[in-house]
């Protein structure tokens, strides 16, 4: 909505709610952030400290210094990225196919990709391990790429073909009149104005590959382990090495939420309003 | 080839990418599961594996936790999916609402979303923990409560204390989708309402709500699968417990399936959740056909 | 290094198992084929052979890194491809292992418990380590205990046993002089001092009621009369103990209100935090517990019925050959490295638990005496699950569920032993 509101008035029905759920959103996430920078007698103690009794780094020194996390971190940033890539080079053409086309098949399709995506992961995962296993895709790249694609593949297909939906087929219509190829319309006309659907959509495939465990834990071994594996390694049978843990939370959250800062205008910058008027 | 023949392949040229990798990935372990789940398949007996029809299925109906669990599963999905939604459309409205710090606060939002599962769970789990909890702490030092309350080793409170986690988790999933679908509404028309002297509350029902209804839809839809079939942060929190407190029909199958291996009782309890979800997308996608074909 | 028999394809036949050809053999042959153009290489690539062992250490800061080295130091052309696997409460670490099995993707030995010898010998998973063992000289120094308690049913040597915990009880040395207790030797004194410290908002037992319930009801009900036999677990006597263990909670309030889904990490922080005057877990929490409360708090073997019957459970690590592997031989070698003189007092300092033989026990340092002690002294009633392919189940879905049932009352205790004789004789 693009009307103005007065300085008083915004700062009342807009900046505090929005302090408000950020106060929602980020407080067990503080909780997590002081935690990280306990030293570990404040732990578990009663009453609960708040205040930690002296600040140290030690987590995230050992953390980064005496474990893998380091290169768990890369090799996460490796595959969310791989996910994206593989993800949308797969899901923009269907999505374009299933919004601009009508084809035989077209519904049963569409409904098929959501209904093979309602299966529990956890119970697919052994025959799911049996099949990488004789592609000879146990603990590389490509295997946990392709899985983490797939599992979002029905997601990012339903979702973008909203988005294409969404725009007026009389621009498709205009670019054609106007002479352009098929490709050209989907290249200088669509793909800019769907730019904000996709780039949300990769931020879904992104956060859901960033997050993945449990394929991830079955396919991955030394090689090219990530984040959410080496994370659990810290939850013990015995013990939860809670300043590893949690420094390693913060550790995860923080990319993302920078990636989201950069990515975030393409997300409302996308659409212009001269293009809507054509 | 003519002409024709080629704009008729060209949807399912476009289609195809997705349809080999989703064949070659998923299709093979779901046939393979719909097969478990016909017979009486145990993990460390595989030899042993007999058909056994629907039997398997006859014996979830006549499963009490069957029951119960599938009840807890309408009030998880239910009850998280509304609340992610609404949390989600909110703060989607603030946040295009145009303040200076508003970037900043997109980031921010995103943070819950970005967390893997487990240190969602062991995170929560600590804060309603009954001696070194915070939430105990703050409510007694408000004077809300006088004793420390067990919230997940009571029944009565422990779904809604999960699902909280759940709603927190995953309501800025909701956020951007619909930050996103808000740019899709042409700004003139509110450019018009404004002329027109219409309430913010008038241009929301007639103008922000019809454009950004279909992509809201789709996005309920694709989340009710989602949230249906989550179970790492119950598993974390309470593993289903008290008793059956927080058992979903997914926990069940999962604990069926990995704690007894009994692959088959598994699959067959998960795919009767399949069944389920599965009316409800088709009433979604016919729906949605009416308005889309026309 | 000898290889065993080998098919045509390269995979590991007998002919015994050619006649049932069932799925899983299939599988693993179909991997088996598949891997084997990968196999057939030049001899010089045979010099080294390449064991693959998986491991589970509790502190992901501890590493077997050194161990490997001096390993392969001492044997040229053996290399470790040591890998850590994710415990997740047990169900990761178990199922990457079956999927592994099922998929033909095994390693070559791994870590394993007992409660899962049984299913793995029903898939004929591993390779009997009879044979090797007779020609290993370091056997002796692992107990004869030991080695039975780890014996498979069919009376062959799966396990080789690499360290183990005792459960045993904590308690608060400075809360009993207090209150002038003792600490319990019978289950009558144990419920006498949980009243006498139950106060202030502080509970005289942390009950754990949530994932690993069963090493806190088994001593009192299977070491009050009730046993895993056929109807041994509905005698008046076992029903009775069983009531007595419930009612700590519901009649009694000795337990923390959270105890129904209360796991290890609650019941040792809130013993930690000094909420709880008495929690039952074993030597791995022993450093936290020093760190917290110091001298305040001591260990004893735990109580026994007043007919003198007790019972705690021995929390076993053992390691195992998978019958698919090609390097016996060499995978022995590491694996009794392992369970043999120095190797295992550094493998015991890596997992917080005890060494397995005897010689490194004697000179232990790696936990304060009075905690070795209380484990030791409870040896004589230590025992195992039953050797069953359903135990897995017991502990991870139908003990803890039951009991939290009877817990929260939603059932009477009497059901949660029916449903347990059910899951076992059914």
């Amino acid at each position: 909505m693009s009307r103005r509101l007065s300085a008083r008035k915004r700062i009342l029905l807009v900046e505090i709610p929005v302090l408000a759920i950020l106060a929602f959103a980020l407080a067990p996430f503080l909780w997590m952030l002081l935690t990280s920078v306990k030293p570990t007698s404040d732990l578990s103690v009663f009453p609960v400290r708040y205040w930690p009794s002296r600040f140290t780094l030690e987590h995230y020194a050992m953390l980064l210094q005496r474990t893998s996390f380091a290169g768990n971190l890369l090799n996460s940033f490796i595959i969310a990225c791989g996910a994206v890539l593989v993800g949308l080079v797969t899901s923009v053409p269907a999505a374009y196919a299933f919004s601009r086309f009508r084809f035989g098949g077209r519904r049963l399709l569409m409904t098929g990709f959501l209904v093979i995506n309602m299966f529990p992961i956890v119970l697919l995962i052994i025959p799911l391990f049996v099949l990488m296993r004789n592609l000879g895709l146990i603990d590389t790249f490509i295997g946990v790429i392709i899985g983490h694609s797939t599992f979002s593949i029905p997601f990012s297909i339903w979702m973008l073909v909203s988005y294409f939906n969404a725009i007026p087929r009389e621009l498709d219509e205009a670019a054609t009149i106007d002479g352009a190829s098929r490709l050209q319309t989907i290249r200088l006309v669509i793909l800019p104005l769907v730019m904000p659907g996709l780039v949300t959509t990769a931020i879904y495939v992104f956060i859901t590959s960033w997050n993945e465990y449990l394929f991830a834990m079955m396919l991955s071994g030394q090689t090219v382990r990530p984040v959410t594996v080496a994370l659990q390694l810290f939850i013990g049978e015995f013990t939860v090495q809670w300043g590893l843990l949690t420094a390693g939370g913060a550790l995860i959250a923080l990319p993302v939420a920078i990636l989201f800062l950069l990515v975030q205008r393409r997300i409302v910058g996308g659409l212009t309003s001269g293009a809507v008027k054509a | 080839m003519n002409h024709a023949t080629v704009r008729a392949a060209t949807p399912y040229g476009f289609l195809l990418p997705a349809l080999v990798l989703t064949a070659l990935v998923i299709l093979y372990p779901v046939v393979q599961t719909v097969w478990y789940s016909v017979q009486d398949y145990i993990l460390y007996a595989p030899d042993d594996a007999r058909f056994v029809g629907f039997r398997n299925y006859a014996a979830a109906l006549r499963d009490e936790v069957f029951w119960i669990s599938l009840g807890h599963s309408a009030v998880w999905v239910g009850g998280i999916v509304f609340a992610q939604l609404a949390l989600g459309l909110a703060t989607a409205l603030l946040l295009n609402q145009s303040f200076w710090w508003r970037g900043l606060a997109r980031a921010l939002v995103i943070i819950p979303w970005a967390l893997p599962s487990v240190i969602i769970g062991l995170m929560w789990t600590w804060i309603y923990d009954y001696n070194t909890g915070v939430l105990n702490d703050i409510l007694i030092r408000m004077g809300v409560i006088s004793q420390p309350f067990p919230w997940l080793a009571s029944p009565a409170t422990a779904l809604g204390c999960v699902m909280l986690a759940l709603v927190w988790q995953g309501f800025p999933f909701f956020a951007v989708m619909i930050l996103a679908g808000l740019q899709t509404v042409p700004r003139e028309l509110y450019e018009a309402a404004e002329i027109d002297g219409a309430t913010a509350f008038r241009q929301f029902v007639h103008i922000t709500a019809p454009g950004i209804a279909g992509i809201v839809a789709t996005a309920v839809l694709l989340r009710i699968i989602w949230v249906a079939n989550s179970l790492d942060v119950i598993l974390v929190m309470t593993g289903g417990g008290p008793g059956y407190a927080t058992h979903t029909l997914p926990l069940y199958a999962f604990l069926r399936a990995y704690s007894g291996m009994e692959f088959g009782s598994a699959a067959a309890l998960a795919l009767l959740l399949t069944v389920m979800l599965l009316a409800i997308v088709w009433l979604y996608v016919t729906r949605q056909a009416r308005e889309l074909d026309a | 290094m000898t290889k065993g028999t080998k098919g045509p394809d390269g995979s590991r036949l007998k002919p015994a198992e050619i006649g049932t050809l069932g799925r899983r053999t299939f599988l693993q042959l179909a991997g088996a084929s598949a891997l084997a153009g990968g196999l057939a290489r030049p001899a010089h690539a045979q010099a080294q052979t390449t064991v693959r062992w998986w491991y589970h250490y509790d502190n992901p800061q501890n590493t077997p890194a050194a161990l490997v080295a001096q390993f392969e130091a001492a044997n040229p052309g053996i290399k470790i491809q040591a890998e850590a696997i994710p415990w997740g409460g047990g169900t990761d670490y178990i199922n990457r292992m079956f999927s592994s099995v099922v998929a033909g993707n095994q390693p070559d030995c791994a870590m394993v418990r007992l409660s899962y010898l049984s299913r793995f010998a029903q898939m004929k998973a591993l390779e009997p380590l009879d044979g090797m063992l007779a020609k290993w000289d370091a056997k002796s120094d692992i107990s004869d205990d030991v080695w039975k308690l780890n014996r498979a049913p069919d009376g062959k040597q799966y396990y080789m046993p690499l360290h183990y915990v005792v459960i045993y009880l904590y308690y608060r040395q400075d809360l009993f002089e207090q209150a002038g207790l003792q600490p319990p030797k019978t289950f009558d004194e144990f419920l006498g001092a949980a009243k006498a410290l139950t106060k202030d908002g502080m509970f005289g037992y942390g009950m754990r009621g949530g994932a690993g319930a069963h090493d806190n009801w088994g001593p009192f009900v299977l070491g009050g009369g009730g046993s895993f036999e056929k109807g041994g677990l509905l005698t008046e006597k076992a029903l009775a103990a069983n009531r007595w263990f419930i009612e700590l909670a519901t009649k009694h309030k000795v337990v923390p209100p959270s105890a129904p889904t209360d796991a290890f990490r609650q019941i040792v922080d809130s013993f930690k935090a000094g909420r709880t005057g008495m929690t039952i877990h074993h030597i791995g929490s022993a450093a936290e517990v020093v760190g917290a409360l110091g001298d305040k708090a001591s260990a004893v073997p735990l109580p026994r019925a007043a007919d003198g019957g007790g019972w705690t459970y021995f929390g076993d690590e053992s390691n195992a050959i998978f019958s698919a592997s090609k390097n016996k031989e060499a995978a022995f070698r590491w694996i009794s490295f392992l369970s043999s003189g120095e190797a295992n007092v550094e493998q015991a300092k890596l997992s917080g638990q005890l060494p397995i033989t005897t010689s490194g026990v004697k000179s232990w340092t790696g936990h304060p005496k009075r905690f070795v002690d209380a484990s030791f002294a409870s040896l004589p009633i230590a025992r195992t699950l039953p050797d069953s392919v359903k135990t897995p189940d017991f502990v991870g879905r139908v003990l803890p569920t039951n009991m939290q049932r009877a817990l929260t009352g939603e059932i009477n205790p009497d059901d949660l032993m029916k449903a347990v004789d059910q899951l076992f004789n059914g």
